[in-house]
């Protein structure tokens, strides 16, 4: 190696500061998005022209993947939040580090969550129609209100971050009005479900903090995925306990979220009211039985055993099973509020529901198989989502990154 | 089957008009107060469950295959079968089931458009230019009345009927209490058709009405009372009970 080789390598380390290194891990990694997209954008166009016939809805199980899929997003979304926000307000910079990061993975999150919701419609082309003839008494609206805000805060977020120096007292202030937003957007979209009447399980007060609980679980189980995953593939880096300290958080929050869920079986279960405990059933015993012990198995026991230790915290390898654990629990979750309700309407008397397409009579007993196509968009959602992170931390994080 | 909304209305107007005098007269609507309030009562006593009123519903308001407005619920297990009372009777008994046209409608509450509102009447319709299909009023309705376009619409006969305009893919629809008739003073076609004279139609606000005396003398009962959502349609329980 020659003196005149050193300049031109310190430029070779910069710019690969920025952008990831053209490897094959890289190549590999976009073309798997590229493809997810067009997996997804193909399912979807397929099920604009076709109608939302080739789903595997009816019109007893009437929502499914798409709003599982848009509950989960919602939840994580919340990362940011902690990260930023919270550790602002306590003035803590412990994880100052990830501050860009989390807010990146919140950011995609939401946003993808609001894209989740076009599937599901009908009529996708008339979404604008919520502009004109809002309907001030819908939950769906406020939600889509509280959702725009959220994915503004986050963005204007970003763009603070990106200045330097940092401003804090903005910065401060943004956390003032983030965490009233973040908690309205989860509080808004447990409330979709908990204020209908029609559904027994779903009309629960402990609905919104449940939201929020599992919301604070999977969005910092995510920030604790892609951080790892940039660390090691990128030039970004933080402080060895970051992790540790992220997982001793979490410990907190399954602890919260599985008090909470116990709360409301257990009051479910003592109530004795017919319907609420005929929607309870197919979750311990019924149809949903497998996804319920599923979900507290791997959404609960495993991963809180394995933050609770100190020393297990520290092992990367742990800490990546039980976060990916974590969120597979918390997806679960979503799953069992959705179904348990829809599969047990109050008025269940024979024959039931009309199904809904030609040569389809009644459905009695309720079932949701999702088809290729709710799995297609599902891919198409998650390399969407991926893609806005991996955008985000290519173009905001790496870049600036030595502040 | 005609798209167009303009020639459909005057289709259905024909429709109505066709009717022999006799009856048009056997489905005129009573006596109405000023602003009526639009209203149902279903005598289980007398319903037969023999589903006429779920089929002319259907070619009524061109349903398309597969969906229904109105259906015939058994009580107890099975479909049309006898359950055994305390006594160790068997008994039968239907519950004729189709949107309740709540006067505090929990759907309309929930729709972002406002697609679902209260209309003339007091009758819980949809727009079907604002339905967006979310499908969030399907999941609000507390009885299971509503149904969804899934895909393109198949019809008995396969041109339709075409008494009322047909519905767009990917929306709502469900009972409209057949509006189109009321404005034409003839009863919903359920209620005319009812070869037991089951379903009584009128105006909950005319104290004078059939339908009001029939609910105060018989004690009219309303589905899930206690969710709160006030529904038009009230079910006259049997006076006794007829073991088989």
């Amino acid at each position: 190696m020659t003196t005149a080789d050193i300049p031109s390598g310190t430029v070779t380390t910069r710019s690969q500061a920025g952008s990831p290194q053209r490897s094959r891990a890289w190549n590999t990694w976009v073309g798997a998005l590229v493809a997810g997209l067009t997996v997804g954008a193909f399912c979807f166009f397929w099920q604009w022209t076709h109608g939302l016939g080739v789903t595997g809805l009816s019109n007893t199980v009437t929502w499914g993947m798409y709003i599982i899929s848009f509950m989960f997003l919602v939840g994580v979304s919340a990362g940011g939040l902690i990260v930023v926000a919270g550790s602002e307000l306590v003035e803590s910079h412990r994880f100052e580090q990830l501050n860009r990061l989390a807010v990146v993975v919140s950011a995609a999150a939401v946003a993808t969550a609001a894209g989740s919701l076009l599937p599901d419609l009908g009529r996708p082309q008339l979404v604008w129609k919520m502009l004109v003839h809002p309907q001030l008494s819908s939950p769906l609206l406020w939600d889509m209100v509280v959702i725009t805000a959220y994915l503004t805060i986050a963005c204007v977020d970003l763009w603070l971050l990106t200045r330097r120096p940092v401003n804090q007292v903005a910065m401060r202030r943004m956390a003032i009005i983030t965490l009233p937003v973040a908690v309205a957007v989860h509080s808004v979209t447990a409330w979709i479900f908990g204020l209908l009447v029609a559904r027994p399980f779903w009309n629960s007060a402990l609905m919104a903090p449940l939201f929020l609980s599992s919301a604070m679980v999977s969005g910092t189980a995510m920030i604790i995925l892609v951080a790892i995953t940039v660390r090691r593939t990128t030039s970004f880096s933080f402080r060895e306990d970051v992790i540790e300290r992220l997982g001793r958080l979490m410990l907190w929050f399954i602890a919260a979220d599985a008090f909470l869920l116990f709360a409301e079986i257990l009051t479910t279960y003592t109530s004795g009211q017919p319907d609420h405990l005929a929607q309870l059933d197919e979750l311990l015993t019924g149809k949903l039985a497998p996804v319920f012990w599923a979900e507290i198995l791997v959404g609960v026991v495993v991963p809180f055993v394995i933050f609770s230790r100190t020393s297990w915290r520290k092992r990367t390898g742990l800490v990546v099973t039980a976060s990916v654990l974590t969120l597979v629990g918390v997806f679960f979750k979503r799953i069992n509020i959705l179904l348990s309700s829809l599969f047990e309407p109050l008025v269940g008397l024979s024959p039931g529901i009309p199904g809904g397409r030609p040569g389809q009579e009644f459905t009695p007993d309720a079932i949701y198989i999702p088809t290729w196509v709710e799995w297609g968009v599902l891919v198409g959602m998650a390399a969407f989502f991926f893609s806005l992170v991996t955008l985000g931390v290519r173009r905001i994080v790496l870049t600036h990154a030595d502040d | 089957m005609s798209a167009e909304g303009s020639t459909t209305t005057t289709t259905a107007r024909s429709a109505v008009e066709a009717l022999p005098p006799k009856s048009r007269e056997y489905g005129a609507i009573g006596t109405t107060s000023d602003e009526p309030r639009w209203g149902m009562a279903v005598d289980t006593e007398r319903c037969i469950g023999c589903w006429s009123c779920a089929v002319i519903c259907k070619s009524e308001n061109d349903i398309p295959l597969g969906m229904w407005w109105n259906r015939i619920l058994t009580e107890g297990e099975g479909l049309d079968q006898p359950t055994v009372d305390n006594g160790g009777d068997m008994t039968m008994g239907w519950v004729p089931l189709a949107c309740q046209h709540c006067d505090d409608p929990p759907c309309e509450k929930v729709c972002p458009t406002g697609a679902t509102y209260v209309g003339e009447g007091k009758l819980v319709m949809v727009d079907q230019d604002n339905c967006i299909g979310c499908r969030y009023c399907m999941a609000a309705c507390p009885y299971g009345v509503r149904v969804f376009n899934w895909g393109d619409a198949e019809y008995a006969p396969p041109a339709g009927t075409g008494v009322v305009p047909p519905r767009p893919t990917g929306s709502v629809e469900k009972c409209t209490m057949c509006i189109h008739r009321l404005a034409e003073g003839v009863v919903p076609s359920c209620v005319w058709s009812c070869p037991a004279e089951a379903r009584i139609f009128g105006d909950l606000d005319d104290p004078n009405s059939d339908i009001v005396a029939k609910i105060k003398a018989r004690g009219g009962k309303q589905l899930l009372e206690d969710k709160g959502t006030h529904p038009k349609v009230f079910y006259l329980e049997p006076r006794r009970r007829r073991p088989l």
